[in-house]
């Protein structure tokens, strides 16, 4: 094959993240053309997805069987395209450096701007990605690089500038003290984790473009150990960087939820057994790994910036899923709607709310919010880039003390408010169950685990209470009175220990 | 976990000491700074946080900081218990210990939300102890019970941990001192005493959510198990019963006939009364020799109780 993939004609690309293989190793072995792994585009409805290019054309065959894909091989590899069959054909330029994107949903759902090359190129080849226009950051003019880091906003609870302006973290790395390093936090979201195993080069780009402003010696991978593809694909990514002034390191953390938070992800990194979040101020971009001023940011953060930089508008990236068929990743402009992510998904049932923003996200009954930080805030709702659609069937009661009973669970330790609030807050829903409804109580709780925790897990575990209280209080009264809407909470469930 | 990023240059001597806690920056303000708290002003050295300018100054609300400690350098603030809260215009509320003074800041103890935060936390607090204050060593003289009086404290909104299942054994088995871990609030200033002022290298912070203990570095269950050399430090430091000198253990409790310190938890790890030694057999160096604690009572039953319980 030619030296990237994007100038090979005819070639049959297959695209997935799990039951890709078996269709790659049947076409492979049923034709002489070449045919390439890419990554997943995000959109598990339609894979493993078959991309036939011939002639300025692409067809797509969605959640193609090994069969199928060995048919379209063998056609393609007789000189034909097979349009008759093709779920789309989109024509376009002779060596297109994105994924061509059909006028159907998935695919056409939102834009791609950042998910353009998702898909399209096999992840962990640089000539690829260099042919691509990848690693242009890195020979941008710096304060280009600088503008583009103030216009974006950090993305999702694991980026230490979470929802604020990144260039000031920059400016204050480089003001302070010490030998900076950059951490790329990519622990625990689905859009990060697309990010790393379909188009790892395009956050390790963003990461030594700001490693080379802020002149710092090493770049930290960081993600989770159960992230196993993730973790290959970017340690195979990162032997094939070209060469820079930083060390680029993988590391793995555990697990857990907590994990992510941004401090945590520092004392994982820096090999502590325990987790539990580091006091502030001073900012890790101050005093952060082993004490030096660090940069902690999410790959969805970085790959905005080299996007910016290059002129594009800032978007967000989304990952529906929940009481949906098929859990699908889409990216939207900023002044869109999560509303359009709906279109991408079947709702199982009917839709009844959304939980926007992750564990712990807001409940909302419509999701007609611009994907801003703004927009989100002033919906109550979180900014972590994922929506779990809840139908007609869900109890809201039961659901907001599963996330609190989570909080309980699942939070450090660290903290009074967090540790022991959690619980009590796990209790007050409880005896709703018993008859007594106290949001007065419940409220006062929150307001105080919200101002005084130390981290954003417990800020953030108050948020599907809050938003539950704000829309369905009504559910609650319901409950007090020996009632379950939905038929989820029995009676007899009340007492029971279950296994 | 992985790391294929690490630190070369720790030192030897604190290299194997593993206190299970956050790394926390540096902490106080950079500069000197003058501060106004409740409409006094107050300037104070580089290094300072707030809870020093709302300490230098008559406040209008009782601040009861429980959890820092302002005696010695290496210990705190932790930061954790929250009853610091106070507001600035700048920043809201902010944990007073741990916050920076920085110059020009304005602070109120009295605005509402801090307030609230504040009582709220301290209830807290007590909603995880076991508030038998008549049958404890450190009556009379516990920073637990000096901030409930001087918050007026009569009936926690969230009650006190007095269901007798959930009560973690009292661990007497060193002839020097005694855990009752019931009455922790995970400060952290034995796990520092012991650590950073001691180097010994004994008490960690373990476990996470509602299983987060003090414990021992080494593994052990107990204290006479763990690697301890009785210096007492821990005791000195600790802010409420939890950990107490053997021997006055007792010393404070009031004289109700069958009701001890003992007896309202239910069951203990016994010494065995065979060392008399400040160094534990595991710090001897020993370990064959000597018979281990015994048990009164099963040990490990209040570990994972209620996990399997289905909401609601
Ligand atoms: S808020 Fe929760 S997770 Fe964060 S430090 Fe406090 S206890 Fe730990
Ligand atoms: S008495 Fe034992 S546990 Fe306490 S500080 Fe000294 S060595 Fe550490
Ligand atoms: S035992 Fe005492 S000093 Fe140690 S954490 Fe508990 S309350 Fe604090
Ligand atoms: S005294 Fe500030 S958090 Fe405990």
């Amino acid at each position: 094959m030619t030296e990237h993939v994007l100038e090979a004609s005819p070639v049959l690309r297959v695209a997935g993240r799990n039951s890709r293989d078996e269709v790659l190793n049947v076409a492979t072995s049923a034709a002489s053309l070449p045919v390439v792994a890419v990554g997943s585009t995000g959109l598990s409805a339609l894979e493993p997805l078959v991309l036939a290019t011939q002639n300025r054309q692409t067809a797509f065959y969605e959640s193609c069987t090994p069969q199928r894909a060995a048919d379209l091989a063998d056609t393609l590899d007789n000189g034909e395209l097979d349009i008759e069959d093709a779920d789309a054909v989109i024509e376009h330029a002779s060596t297109p450096t994105r994924l061509p994107i059909p006028d159907r949903s998935p695919l056409g759902v939102g834009t791609r701007t950042v998910l353009g090359r998702c898909g399209w190129l096999r992840p962990t080849c640089p000539n690829d990605y260099r042919a691509s226009g990848g690693f242009e950051t890195l020979t941008a003019d710096g304060e280009t690089v600088v503008g583009a880091a103030r216009r974006v906003t950090g993305r999702g609870w694991g980026d230490a500038m979470a929802d604020t302006s990144v260039g000031d973290s920059w400016k204050r790395v480089i003001d302070a003290d010490g030998d900076p390093a950059v951490v790329v936090n990519a622990h625990g979201t689905p859009s990060d984790r697309l990010l790393l195993e379909s188009l790892p080069f395009l956050p390790l780009e963003g990461a030594l473009a700001a490693a080379q402003i802020v002149d710092a010696s090493d770049v930290i991978i960081y993600l989770s150990e159960a992230d196993n593809q993730a973790h290959e694909r970017v340690t195979a990514a990162i032997e094939n960087l070209p060469q820079t002034n930083a060390a680029v390191h993988a590391v793995t953390g555990p697990d857990e939820y907590r994990a992510a938070e941004p401090t945590m992800a520092l004392e994982a990194i820096e090999g502590s057994q325990r987790l539990e979040a580091r006091l502030r101020p001073p900012q890790p971009d101050i005093e952060g790994i082993y004490g030096r001023p660090t940069l902690v940011h999410t790959p969805r953060t970085l790959a905005q910036i080299v996007h910016a930089t290059s002129g594009a508008a800032p978007t967000r990236i989304v990952t529906i899923r929940g009481d949906v068929q098929h859990e699908a990743t889409v990216e939207l402009p900023a002044d869109g709607s999560l509303a359009t992510a709906r279109e991408a998904v079947t709702v199982d049932g009917t839709f009844k709310c959304a939980c926007v923003g992750g564990q712990f996200g807001g409940l909302t009954p419509d999701l007609d919010i611009a994907p801003t930080p703004d927009a989100l805030g002033a919906a109550g709702v979180g900014t972590e880039g994922v929506i779990d659609v809840l139908n007609e069937d869900q109890c809201l009661v039961a659901y907001i003390g599963e996330q609190s009973r989570f909080a309980q669970d699942e939070n450090c330790g660290r903290c009074v408010p967090c540790r022991e609030g959690t619980v009590q807050l796990t209790d007050l829903l409880r005896e709703v169950y018993d008859g007594s409804f106290r949001p007065d109580a419940i409220e006062e709780l929150l307001r105080v685990i919200e101002s005084s925790s130390i981290c954003a897990f417990g800020r953030d575990a108050t948020r599907p209470v809050a938003t539950g209280l704000d829309h369905f209080e009504d559910e609650f009264a319901v409950h007090a009175g020996g009632q379950c809407p939905t038929g989820t909470c029995t009676t007899e469930l009340q007492h029971e220990v279950s296994q | 976990m992985s790391s294929e990023f690490t630190r070369t240059d720790v030192p030897p001597l604190t290299e194997a000491i593993q206190p299970g806690t956050a790394t926390d920056p540096t902490i106080g303000s950079t500069d000197t700074a003058t501060v106004t708290v409740d409409g006094h002003e107050v300037t104070l050295e580089e290094g300072a946080t707030v809870l020093d300018a709302v300490t230098a100054v008559d406040t209008n609300e009782d601040v009861p900081a429980l959890c820092s400690y302002d005696r010695e350098d290496n210990i705190g603030p932790r930061s954790e218990c929250r009853t610091c809260m106070v507001e600035t215009d700048d920043h809201g509320l902010v944990p007073s210990c741990s916050f920076p003074a920085e110059d020009g800041l304005n602070v109120k103890t009295d605005a509402t939300a801090a307030t609230e935060a504040r009582d709220v936390n301290l209830d807290l607090v007590l909603s995880n102890h076991n508030l038998r204050c008549t049958t404890c060593g450190k009556n009379g003289r516990c920073e637990l019970q000096d901030a409930a009086i001087a918050t007026d404290v009569e009936e926690p909104r969230y009650g006190v941990l007095d269901d007798r299942d959930a009560y973690e054994p009292i661990d007497d088995s060193s002839s020097f001192i005694q855990i009752d871990r019931n009455k922790c609030i995970l400060c952290n200033r034995c796990v520092e005493a012991c650590n950073d002022v001691q180097v010994e290298g004994v008490l960690h912070m373990e476990g996470s959510g509602q299983d987060t203990r003090i414990g021992f570095q080494n593994g052990a269950e107990t204290m006479a198990d763990s690697t301890c050399v009785s210096c007492g430090h821990c005791v000195t430091v600790c802010p409420t019963g939890s950990l107490v000198e053997k021997g006055i253990e007792d010393a404070a409790t009031l004289p109700i006939p069958g009701f001890t310190q003992k007896n309202s938890i239910g069951q203990s790890f016994e010494s065995t009364d065979e060392n008399k030694e400040p160094m534990t057999p595991m710090k001897q160096d020993d370990r064959s020799e000597t018979n281990g604690p015994t048990s009164t009572n099963t040990a490990g039953e209040s570990e994972s109780e209620s996990e399997l319980e289905d909401w609601p």
